[in-house]
């Protein structure tokens, strides 16, 4: 598939913001089932400085600081990608087996994976998520069907509510509400594996909604998304994440499918969150983010949702960080 | 001296006598020299002018009175936060005779190889992970492994340039490594003002002993700091302190005066374009390098954690641009788990090709199975400890020592440690040794012996001719004692410290830090420089005390006039009741004065010592006293006491009347004149007793800023309201401009609008009118914009000039209009031009966002 992704963020902050600092994960990568064919990111004001520099995982990051007063800053991302539908992959190594791989011996084989075992600021490693993935990864079940069982149940039995978590929402929160959004499925499910010692990345990307003909349109609208990637030590080195997305009840081999485009992986969301910032000054703002995914066929257009927060006045300028509350909450 | 089973410290040896029998030894006896005790101790007590415990007990009441006296002068920023601590030292060092501080010398230093080693290679190619001789859970899985530093290589090429080393001295007499602190080790301002204060207790003694000395090793530390960081030998180098509330801000002070560096919080830096800057009243003043006291997690908030108001944004994009040094370099924090210890020695043979001349106590990390199923048996000999101390994405836990727990206390742990593993790591127990120590009693004191842990330093000592990094240990240290029979010394659990004396065979190094910071130049720098986050606060303090001032005048005018015998004109109610709106005397939404006088009046008493949602009073006066804090140091103490004291009195004395809810006008009235008394003694102590530098001038400059928009504004008000054509209204205004007495001095009971304007507007002479605020803040900016005198600066001209005033023109009337216009506009005016000086001063001075600005300095 062709996808052009068009993901727009305006702040607009009273009193104006005096000097600012911003890091954007924006910018699609690259693998077996997907290309970016271009990419453009247009901050405005013009920034003082920006510099795009890989991270430790290869995700592409774009700093950029503002030094003037601004009372409007907006950010905007525009991707063609490719994407090709994903093999179904077969896999029969048994869960315990790759649990066993990744548990230390002296001088035994390095394998990098493992840095996705650990628990992380989001994700941390509670018996919960054990006694919530045991069903599922039942003795001698292979990784990846225990994996496929433990995505549907998160399916099924948690609901999509896109005001039930904020973005700090711990992970064990929503385990216990049994509701949130796809970043919450997505952190409960890595927790899951991590807490079992397997290795689960988090990955942050799009999907597009519009529905294939015959299919029912899935949930939600337009908006970055958030799914899992596990680690399969059985397939062929360097291709051996497959993809699931615990929202939808997709996976693939590289991506849940051909209508997903990947933008960053990482532990989970704080290391790849689309726009994190410290500014000086703007006591409130408000913010827009407007994401819209065209297969190159169709041309259908999101409203885009504005949030106002109140105006404060007189007193020092303080500075505070923030991120982009409204990503990633398909 | 020492309980048994416990290296003695007094004799060299294991102590094979019990401790509390022994403990009745005075220093007589041991002064007779008759208990075998080391030479070094020998010659401690013979050369010591303390010959009787008499002595002994005078030395330690001035040993306790110059620590306590130092601790008022540098704790003075405690109050905010309840009781500091006082820092809690022992009489007697703890002596370590030249061959023992030999060894531990040449084993630190070789750990220090090592541990550099180890970060270069996790940093780098991570060979030790894939060979497997570091377990991936103690670098990835470690919070403090910081994945935004992976490839970044430090400038200078050193990543560590400070540690710290706990050791202890074991049976054996061999000093054993328990744990290292490679972040921010605090200590080495401590152990100075311990030298400091010990050596002068005994400078016989420690004249003659051939004691190390220490300066050198802080030169060495900065010499090593500046050659290595993008400034060369002059680079300006600061000190990264959280503030004044972390627990060893006297050390960071401290520290920052004795090595000459600034002392800076992450409010005083900005990073522009990848380098990182100094905010001074006097524009950006580049940093070369940083000594930092802050943890790795806090230093950017905005690649590390997101909640930190310590750091600086953007610090590690400088820091990988190798803009800048920072001692340590982040993400160190990984080698302090004691998990790490039994990795080393492998790691040392294979990295160094070097067994380690230090030993470390056996420890088992139990995320290896091997490690822990040789832990799990021997359990209530050991000590269990977590891998993660302090982690936010781990269960804590507080270390437990096997032989201090029941059976079923150890199974459980058992339990624990199969279960999460990793998170455990078990460590050999080994009891510390026991030094002596002066013990005062309400007789006479004595001698009693206390357990105590060492804590060494290494410090960065530049380059080898070879390009090799070089680093030297601090010839002394932090003895930590513990208390009465705690097993671990640590301040927190009411320990104590002693002063420590390595001995040498050779010279004495004498060199000082002094020469260094006492330069006339260093001087003439130090003195020019204000930091933004200081001019901002002192800006503020002007602000606030101003905005303290009017509002308690306001108040006062409001209760008498609502209160008097006569019936209040409604345009005064009107006007009173706009202007408590705009202060926030009283909360929106409350009845005007017009409909419900005591209503109103009611709320606005209610509202002075409260801070839920009103600005009245209380809270300005509270915001006065923050500001205050923050720049406490260049108060005078009686400034400070006063801006407490007014504080504290009014929230009291509010507080008291609403319990009782008898809070009548009349006592609101007196408790209002308590707190005007007050701020005319904090007005005048700014006015009187601090030096005019530019921040004073920032001071002044934000009270008359407040006061030209307040007074504008009440006066726009009146007219608008009509109340100045009344009575009552007529002498409120006065009243507010704090000029009824030059008033009725100058026209007696006239109500003449005119006089009124040229009074309130255009007299020269009278410190509360327009005119003087206006020409007195276009004097001060020009003053700070270092304009010659007698010219005007940019900012100057936002302010209108009062020279164009002219009464005539001011008390034109329209025919169908009371307000003069031209008078109205000119207060539109002064309030907009309040406005815009106070955004102006804020990016041109504060955030130096201004378009004009520019950085100074190299």
């Amino acid at each position: 598939m062709l996808l052009h992704i068009t993901h727009e963020t305006h702040y607009r902050y009273r009193p104006a913001v005096e000097t600012a600092q911003h890091v954007a994960y924006m910018q699609p990568g690259n693998h077996a089932a997907q290309q970016l064919l271009e990419h453009t990111l247009v901050v405005n004001p013009q920034p003082a400085q920006l510099r795009s520099i890989n991270d430790v995982y290869g995700n592409t990051r774009c700093f950029f600081s503002l030094q003037t007063p601004h009372e409007v800053l907006s950010v905007i991302s525009h991707s063609l990608v490719a994407t090709q539908p994903s093999i179904r992959v077969q896999s029969t190594m048994g869960w315990e087996k790759v649990r066993e791989r990744f548990h230390y011996q002296a001088g035994a084989t390095f394998d990098s994976a493992c840095e996705f075992v650990f628990a992380s600021p989001f994700v941390p490693r509670l018996v919960e998520f054990g006694t919530y993935a045991r069903p599922s990864f039942t003795p001698g079940s292979s990784l990846l069907n225990a994996s496929i069982d433990l995505m549907q149940r998160i399916f099924d039995d948690f609901t999509y509510e896109s005001q039930s978590t904020q973005i700090n929402t711990p992970a064990l929160e929503a385990l216990a509400q049994r509701k949130g959004v796809c970043q919450d499925f997505a952190h409960i499910m890595i927790a899951c594996l991590r807490t079992l010692g397997l290795p689960a990345r988090y990955v942050s990307g799009y999907m597009l909604t519009e529905p294939p003909p015959g299919e029912v349109k899935l949930v939600g609208s337009d908006a970055s998304h958030a799914w899992v990637s596990v680690y399969v030590p059985d397939l062929p080195e360097g291709a051996r994440w497959v993809d699931f997305d615990p929202t939808n009840n997709h996976w693939g081999w590289h991506a849940p499918g051909p209508d997903y485009v990947t933008v960053a992986l990482g532990r989970d969301f704080g290391d790849v969150s689309p726009l994190r910032g410290v500014i000086h000054g703007g006591a409130s703002h408000t913010l827009r983010v407007g994401v819209t995914v065209r297969s190159m066929e169709s041309n259908t257009l999101p409203s885009i949702p504005l949030i106002p927060t109140m105006p404060a006045f007189g007193s020092p300028s303080q500075t505070q960080t923030q991120s982009q509350s409204q990503s990633q909450t398909f | 001296m020492a309980s048994v089973g416990h290296y003695d410290e007094l004799r060299g040896k294991p102590s094979r006598t019990d401790g509390s029998a022994a403990a009745d030894s005075n220093a007589t006896n041991l002064v007779a020299g008759d208990e075998g005790l080391t030479g070094a101790w020998g010659q401690f007590f013979s050369k010591s002018e303390a010959q009787t415990p008499a002595d002994l007990d005078l030395r330690a009441d001035s040993l306790q009175r110059q620590i306590r006296d130092n601790g008022v002068t540098y704790n003075v920023y405690a109050d905010e936060e309840g009781p500091q601590r006082p820092w809690s030292l022992d009489l007697f060092p703890l002596i370590i005779d030249a061959p023992s501080w030999n060894r531990i010398d040449e084993g630190v230093q070789q750990r220090m190889r090592l541990l550099e080693a180890v970060m270069a290679d996790v940093y780098g190619p991570q060979n030790f992970l894939q060979s497997g001789l570091l377990p991936a859970a103690l670098v990835h899985g470690h919070p403090g492994y910081l994945r935004p530093m992976h490839g970044a290589r430090p400038v200078g090429g050193v990543h560590l340039h400070v540690a710290a080393f706990d050791l202890a001295h074991g049976l054996d007499g061999n000093w054993w490594v328990v744990g290292q602190r490679c972040q921010a080790p605090s200590g080495l301002g401590y152990l100075l003002e311990n030298r400091l204060a010990v050596s002068r207790q005994f400078p016989q003694a420690f004249q003659s002993m051939r004691v190390q000395r220490l300066a050198a090793t802080y030169r060495a530390l900065m010499d090593s700091m500046k050659s290595m960081s993008p400034g060369g030998s002059n680079a300006h180098i600061a000190l990264l302190t959280p503030g004044p509330y972390n627990e060893t801000y006297f050390e960071h002070a401290y520290l920052a005066r004795y090595l000459g560096l600034s002392l800076v919080e992450g409010s005083d830096l900005t990073v522009r374009d990848e380098h990182l800057f100094l905010k001074t009243l006097q524009g950006l003043v580049p940093v070369h390098g940083l000594l930092k006291r802050v943890d790795d997690q806090y230093l950017d908030p905005l690649e590390l954690r997101p909640d930190s108001t310590l750091g600086v944004p953007g610090l590690l994009q400088a820091i990988r641009a190798g803009n800048v040094l920072v001692a340590n370099a982040p993400g160190s924090a990984f080698l302090e788990s004691p998990a790490l210890l039994g990795f080393l020695p492998a790691l040392s043979r294979h990295a160094l090709g070097e067994e380690l001349r230090l030993p470390a106590l056996p420890t088992w990390w139990c995320g290896e199975r091997s490690a822990m199923e040789e832990a799990l048996p021997r359990l209530n000999e050991r000590t269990i400890k977590p891998t993660y101390p302090g982690s936010p994405i781990h269960q804590g836990f507080e270390a437990a020592l096997g032989r201090n727990l029941s059976q079923a206390d150890l199974d459980s742990w058992a339990g624990r440690i199969v279960r999460q593993s990793e998170e455990h790591t078990v460590q050999a127990y080994m009891p510390l040794s026991q030094m002596p120590t002066w013990q005062k009693a309400t007789t006479t004191g004595r001698m009693v012996a206390r357990s105590v842990l060492l804590r060494v330093f290494a410090v960065s000592d530049g380059l080898h001719a070879n390009g090799r990094p070089r680093w030297r240990v601090l010839p002394g240290g932090l003895a930590r004692v513990a208390g009465t029979s705690a097993d671990i010394a640590s301040m927190q659990r009411g320990g104590s410290s002693a002063d420590v004396w390595a001995l040498t065979h050779g010279e004495v190094d004498t060199t000082t830090m002094l020469s260094n910071t006492l330069t006339p130049a260093a001087l003439a720098q130090r003195k020019r420089l204000v930091t933004s986050r200081a001019a901002e606060n002192l800006y503020w303090l002007g602000r606030y005390t101003e905005r303290a001032e009017n509002s308690i005048r306001l108040a006062r005018i409001t209760l008498e006039a609502l209160g008097g015998e006569d019936q209040t004109s409604v345009p005064l109610q009107q006007w009173l009741t706009q202007m408590a709106l705009a202060s926030t005397l009283v909360l929106p939404g409350v009845p005007t004065a017009v409909q419900a006088r005591r209503v109103f009046e009611r709320s606005l008493i209610a509202s002075l010592g409260s801070t839920d949602g009103a600005t009245s009073v209380g809270y300005n006066l509270r915001s006065l006293k923050m500001a205050g804090a923050s720049v406490r140091e260049r108060l005078s103490a009686e400034h400070w006491s006063v801006i407490l004291r007014a504080e504290e009195e009014l929230f009291a004395r509010c507080a008291e009347h609403t319990e009782r809810g008898d809070y009548s006008a009349t006592d609101a009235l007196r408790v209002l004149k308590s707190a005007s008394d007050y701020l005319a003694a904090i007005t005048g102590a700014q006015t009187d007793r601090m030096t005019r530098d530019d921040g004073w001038r920032l001071l002044s400059i934000g009270r008359h800023v407040e006061r030209l928009n307040f007074l504008s504004a009440s006066l726009a008000r009146g007219f608008e309201t009509r109340s100045v054509e009344t009575e009552g209204g007529f002498e409120a205004m006065l009243a507010l401009f704090d000029s009824t007495i030059t008033f009725r001095a100058q026209y007696q009971q006239s109500r003449d609008i005119a006089a009124l304007i040229d009074l309130l507007v255009l007299d020269r002479d009278n410190p509360r009118s327009l005119a003087w605020v206006a020409h007195t803040l276009r004097g001060r900016l020009a003053k700070l914009a270092g304009s010659p005198a007698g010219v005007l600066a940019t900012m100057s001209y936002k302010v209108p000039d009062p020279d164009t005033w002219s009464l005539v023109a001011l008390c034109e009337h329209d025919l169908d209009s009371t307000r003069p216009p031209a008078l109205m506009a000119l207060l539109g005016s002064l309030v907009a031009s309040a406005f815009a000086v106070s955004d102006d001063i804020s990016t041109t001075y504060f955030t130096h966002s201004g378009d004009t600005n520019h950085s100074v300095g190299t």
